[in-house]
C-alpha cells in the first residue's frame, strides 16, 4: 500500500512533457539494448558494440528512473521499476543462453 | 550432442508456462472475488445506517452528492449527503430528484435499470466515455452529475429553461440537437421523457461511485492545483 | 522446403482458410472506411449528423476491427493446420457450414447497425440491435451465433490436433483458443452495476489482445518462421513455451491496469502496475527472437557458402518483422507510456489512449495476419519464392508510416489533452472542450484524416496486390 503521508503529490504541470518522453525511450533505449546485444552475439556486429549496449541500459534504467520521480510514484511502484529493469538487463542474456543451447543441441 | 540442459528442454518449458498461466489465472480468480464482494451494489439500508459502499445503492438519488477531498485517501472521494468534516458521508442530506427526495428501493432500481438499458441501447460509450471507457468524442461522463455546467451558475439551466439539474439534463437528453453548446453537437437518439429520466438517475447514481479519485480535480477549475 | 501441403489446392482446409482471409480483407477495407468517416467527423461536425453519427461510424470501424481479425485469426488456423499435423482438418464440412453462418450473420449485424442503430432502453434493444458496450456492441443472438461457430472451429482444431500429429504449436493453438472463445462468455450478461460490467467487460477486452491473442501471434509467429526461414522447430517450438510463460505470466494480471479507476479497490493500483510494467518483455525478447533466427539461419547459410537469402516470402516476411517492431512498439512502448496509475490517472479515456489502441492493434495484429495473407497467396499459387513487387512494397509504406503519422498526431492531441482537459480543468464538460478546440488538437486531428487517407490508399494497392501477385512472373516456382 502506498504510505499515506506521501500520498500523491499532484504532478508539476511542466513535468508531463518529460514524464512521457523518459517514458517513450525507457523501452526505446531498452530496445537498442536487447537488440544491438543480440545482433553482436549472432556476429551481425563487432564484439565492441557490446559496451554500446550496455550504454544503452544505462540509459535505460536513468529514464526509469527519472519517470518514477517525476511521477512521484509510491514505494511499491518504485520497487516494481527496479524488477523491471533488471529483468531487461538478464532478458536477453537468458534469451540467447537457452536459444544457444537448443541449437547446439539440434546440430551436432 | 552438447551436454543436456533443462534450460533447452522443451518439456520444461511447457511445464513452466502451465504453472505460470494456472498461478497467474488463480489469483485473479481469488481476486476477482474479492472485488466483485466489494464492488457488489449496496441497498437502502446501507444508506440509511451510513455504511459506505464503493457502488452506494439506487436510493442514492434522494441524497445530495458531491466530490471532495479526502485527507485520508489522498484523493477526491464522493460525498453523500454530506460531509463529516474529515471527507466522510455523512448520509443525511437530501436533495430533491424530479420533485422526490423519498424514492423506495423498489423504484429507484427500475429507474436506474431502465437508465443503464438505456445507455446501452443509444449507444452512449460510443462518443462518451463513462468511468473513463469509452469513446473520446465528447466529454467524459463519470462525474456528468457533477458538472458545474448542470449546477446553478451553470449554462444549462438557463440554456434549456429548466430551474433543476435533472430537470435540464433530461430536457437535453431529449432534444440534444437543440441546445448546441459546440459545432460538435449530440444526435437526437429519440430518447423519451420516461428513458430520460432514467438515464438521469444512472448518471447520478454512477456519480457516487468511488472511483478512486478519477477524474483529478474535477469541477475545481478556480481553485484546482494547477488552476488558470 | 516447400513440404507437400504448400500448395493450397487439394488440402479443403487451406481453401477455407482463403475464404476466411477473403472476408477478413473486405472488411479490413470497412474498417478502414468507417474510420475514415469518424476523423472527419472529428474536423467537420456537420458531416453525415443524424444520418450517420460518429457512434455508429465507430462502432462499425472497431466491430469490423475486431471481426477482421478473428476472420484471420481462424483462417491462419485453418491454413496452418495440415501443415503442422500432417492431416487433412477433421470436420472440414461443417467448418465451412459455419463459415458462411459466420459471415452471414456479420453482413446482417452490420446492417442493423447502419440502418436502425438505436433501440428503445429495453432488452429487446440488447439482444436484437445493439449491445452497446464498446468493441461487443453485436447484440445477443449474435453472440450466441459466434459461441456456436467458435465451438465448431475449437471442435475442428482439437479432433485434428488430437488425430494427426500434435506439434508443440498445435498444442498451444488448442490451449489458447479455448481461452480465447471461453473469455467471450464474459461479455454476455448485463447488469445495472456499471463497475460490475466494467469489470467483466474488460476480461473480454484486455484478456483478449494482451493475453490470448498475444499467444496466438506467438504461434503464428513460430509456425512463419519454419515455414519462410526454415527455422529448427526445436529452437522454435522451445520458444514458444517461453513466450506463453511469459505473456500469461504478466499479461493475466497485467488486467489490473484497467481496474484503477471503475469503482474497484486500491489494491488494484499496485497489481495492475507490477504486472503490466513487466508486459513489454515478452514483446521485447519476441522481437529479439525474429532477429536472431534470422541471422542464425542466414549466418549458417552463408557458412556452407549460399548467399542467397534465406527468405522464401519477401513480403509475409516484411510483415512478420514489421509485426515484432510494431508489436512492440505499438503494445510495448506506447502501452508502457500510460500505464502507471500515477500517469494514467490523467491520461485514461483521451486521445492517448487512442494513440495506443491503434498501434497496437495494428502492430500487433494486422501485420502479421497480413503476412499471412501473402503466406496462403504464395500457397495457393505454388510459388516456390515469393518476391517483393511494387505494389507490396508501395502497400507496406504507406500503410505502415500512415500509421505511425496517425500515432503520432494522437499522441499529440492526448498530450494537448492531459494538459488543458485534464490537469488544468480537472476533466469538466467545458474543460474537454477547452482541450478539444486547441490549436494543437485541431492540427493534429487534421494530420489524422490526412495519415487515414495514406493508410486507405495503402490498403487499396494491398488488396490489388494480394489479388494480382500470384500469377506475376517474376516469383520463382
Ligand atoms: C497487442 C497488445 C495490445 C493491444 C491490441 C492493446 C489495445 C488497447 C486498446 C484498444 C485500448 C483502449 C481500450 C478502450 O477502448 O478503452 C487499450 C488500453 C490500454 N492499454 Fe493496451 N493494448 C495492448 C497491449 C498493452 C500493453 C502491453 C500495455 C502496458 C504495458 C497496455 C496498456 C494499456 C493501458 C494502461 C490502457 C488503458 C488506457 C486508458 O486508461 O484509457 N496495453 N489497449
Ligand atoms: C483509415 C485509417 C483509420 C482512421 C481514419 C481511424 C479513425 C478512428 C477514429 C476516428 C476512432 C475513434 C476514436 C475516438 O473515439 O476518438 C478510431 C478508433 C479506433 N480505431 Fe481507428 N482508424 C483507422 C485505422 C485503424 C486501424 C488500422 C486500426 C487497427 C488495426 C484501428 C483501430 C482502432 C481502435 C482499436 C479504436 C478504438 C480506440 C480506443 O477506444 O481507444 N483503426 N479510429
Ligand atoms: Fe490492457
Amino acid at each position: 500500500m502506498i504510505d499515506p503521508s506521501v500520498i500523491r503529490p499532484e504532478i508539476a504541470l511542466g513535468d508531463f512533457l518529460p514524464i512521457f518522453v523518459s517514458s517513450a525511450l525507457v523501452l526505446v533505449f531498452g530496445g537498442f539494448y536487447v537488440g544491438i546485444y543480440t545482433a553482436v552475439k549472432v556476429k551481425m556486429l563487432k564484439p565492441w558494440f557490446i559496451a554500446l549496449a550496455y550504454m544503452f541500459w544505462l540509459l535505460t534504467a536513468y529514464c526509469l528512473y527519472l519517470m518514477g520521480s517525476l511521477m512521484h510514484v509510491g514505494e511499491f511502484t518504485a520497487k516494481a521499476l527496479v524488477v523491471a529493469a533488471i529483468g531487461l538487463i538478464l532478458l536477453p542474456h537468458a534469451v540467447y543462453y537457452m536459444q544457444d543451447q537448443v541449437h547446439k543441441k539440434n546440430e551436432h | 550432442m552438447a551436454k543436456k540442459s533443462v534450460w533447452s528442454d522443451n518439456r520444461f518449458w511447457q511445464r513452466s508456462a502451465t504453472w505460470v498461466t494456472g498461478f497467474a489465472s488463480i489469483l485473479l480468480i481469488w481476486l476477482t472475488f474479492d472485488t466483485s464482494a466489494q464492488i457488489a451494489m449496496g441497498n437502502d439500508k446501507n444508506l440509511k445506517d451510513g455504511v459506505t459502499k464503493r457502488v452506494p445503492g439506487p436510493t442514492v438519488i434522494n441524497y445530495k452528492i458531491t466530490y471532495e477531498m479526502s485527507n485520508k485517501r489522498g484523493h477526491e472521494v464522493p460525498i453523500i449527503g454530506g460531509n463529516d468534516g474529515k471527507g466522510n458521508s455523512l448520509f443525511q442530506q437530501k436533495e430533491k430528484f424530479f420533485g422526490r427526495d423519498d424514492y423506495s428501493e423498489k423504484e429507484a432500481r427500475a429507474l436506474l435499470h431502465l437508465g443503464k438499458l438505456g445507455s446501452q441501447a443509444k449507444n452512449c460509450m460510443d462518443c462518451h466515455t463513462l468511468l473513463g471507457n469509452g469513446a473520446y468524442y465528447a466529454p467524459d461522463l463519470t462525474k456528468a452529475w457533477l458538472d458545474p455546467a448542470w449546477g446553478p451558475d451553470g449554462a444549462m439551466q438557463a440554456l434549456t429553461g429548466k430551474n433543476t439539474k435533472e430537470e435540464a439534463m433530461a430536457e437535453f437528453l431529449q432534444h440534444p440537437d437543440q441546445y448546441p453548446t459546440h459545432a460538435r453537437m449530440m444526435p437526437n437518439l429519440g430518447i423519451t421523457a420516461k428513458e430520460a429520466k432514467g438515464l438521469v438517475a444512472f448518471l447520478k447514481h454512477m456519480s457516487s461511485i468511488d472511483t478512486n479519485g478519477f477524474p483529478r480535480n474535477f469541477g475545481k477549475i478556480k481553485g484546482a492545483v494547477h488552476g488558470k | 522446403m516447400a513440404s507437400k501441403y504448400l500448395t493450397g489446392t487439394g488440402s479443403e482446409s487451406k481453401q477455407l482458410a482463403t475464404w476466411y482471409f477473403t472476408f477478413a480483407a473486405i472488411l479490413f477495407g470497412a474498417q478502414l472506411l468507417f474510420g475514415l468517416v469518424a476523423a472527419t467527423q472529428y474536423v467537420m461536425p456537420g458531416f453525415l449528423y443524424g444520418i450517420l453519427d460518429f457512434s455508429i461510424a465507430r462502432i462499425i470501424h472497431i466491430n469490423a476491427l475486431v471481426v477482421w481479425m478473428v476472420f484471420a485469426m481462424f483462417g491462419s488456423v485453418y491454413w496452418l493446420l495440415p501443415d503442422e499435423t500432417g492431416i487433412e482438418t477433421v470436420g472440414i464440412k461443417i467448418g465451412k457450414l459455419l463459415f458462411w453462418i459466420f459471415a452471414a450473420a456479420i453482413v446482417v449485424v452490420v446492417l442493423v447497425f447502419l440502418f436502425i442503430q438505436v433501440g428503445k432502453a429495453d432488452a429487446t434493444t440488447i439482444w436484437f440491435i445493439t449491445e452497446g458496450r464498446e468493441y461487443i456492441e453485436a447484440p445477443r443472438w449474435a453472440d450466441w451465433g459466434i459461441v456456436v461457430v467458435a465451438l465448431g472451429f475449437v471442435g475442428n482444431l482439437f479432433l485434428t490436433g488430437m488425430k494427426g500429429k500434435q506439434t508443440g504449436i498445435v498444442t498451444v493453438l488448442m490451449a489458447d483458443m479455448i481461452a480465447f472463445a471461453g473469455l467471450y462468455l464474459a461479455g454476455m450478461f448485463f447488469t445495472d452495476n456499471i463497475s460490475v460490467d466494467q469489470y467483466w467487460w474488460w476480461w473480454v477486452i484486455h484478456l483478449w489482445v494482451e493475453a490470448t491473442w498475444e499467444v496466438f501471434v506467438g504461434a503464428i509467429a513460430a509456425y512463419g518462421l519454419i515455414k519462410m526461414l526454415g527455422a529448427h522447430r526445436q529452437v522454435v517450438e522451445m520458444w514458444l513455451w517461453i513466450e506463453v510463460a511469459m505473456l500469461f505470466g504478466s499479461g493475466i494480471l497485467g488486467l489490473g491496469h484497467h481496474y484503477f479507476w471503475i469503482g474497484t479497490p486500491e489494491y488494484w493500483w499496485e497489481i495492475g502496475a507490477l504486472f503490466s510494467a513487466l508486459e513489454p518483455l515478452p514483446l521485447v525478447a519476441m522481437f529479439v527472437h525474429v532477429l536472431y533466427d534470422w541471422g542464425k539461419t542466414q549466418g549458417s547459410e552463408e557458412e556452407k557458402g549460399n548467399t542467397n537469402s534465406v527468405i522464401n516470402n519477401k513480403p509475409a516476411f516484411t510483415w512478420f518483422v514489421l509485426n515484432a517492431f510494431g508489436n512492440f512498439l505499438g503494445a510495448g512502448v506506447w502501452g508502457f507510456f500510460h500505464t502507471l496509475p500515477q500517469i494514467n490517472l490523467y491520461t485514461h479515456g483521451t486521445q492517448f489512449t487512442s494513440a495506443h489502441g491503434h498501434l497496437a492493434f495494428f502492430g500487433a495484429y494486422a501485420t502479421i495476419l497480413i503476412g499471412m495473407f501473402y503466406i496462403a497467396v504464395q500457397g495457393t499459387n505454388g510459388i516456390k519464392v515469393m518476391k517483393h513487387t511494387r505494389a507490396s512494397i508501395w502497400a507496406t509504406s504507406m500503410i505502415t508510416g500512415g500509421m505511425m503519422g496517425m500515432t503520432v498526431a494522437l499522441t499529440i492531441a492526448g498530450y494537448v489533452q492531459v494538459i488543458v482537459s485534464r490537469a488544468q480543468m480537472g476533466a469538466t464538460w467545458a474543460g474537454y472542450f477547452d482541450g478539444q478546440s486547441g490549436m494543437w488538437f485541431q492540427q493534429a486531428m487534421d494530420w489524422r484524416l490526412i495519415m487515414g487517407l495514406v493508410i486507405f490508399t495503402g490498403f487499396i494497392i494491398l488488396a490489388k496486390d494480394l489479388l494480382t501477385t500470384g500469377k506475376n512472373p517474376v516469383h520463382e516456382r
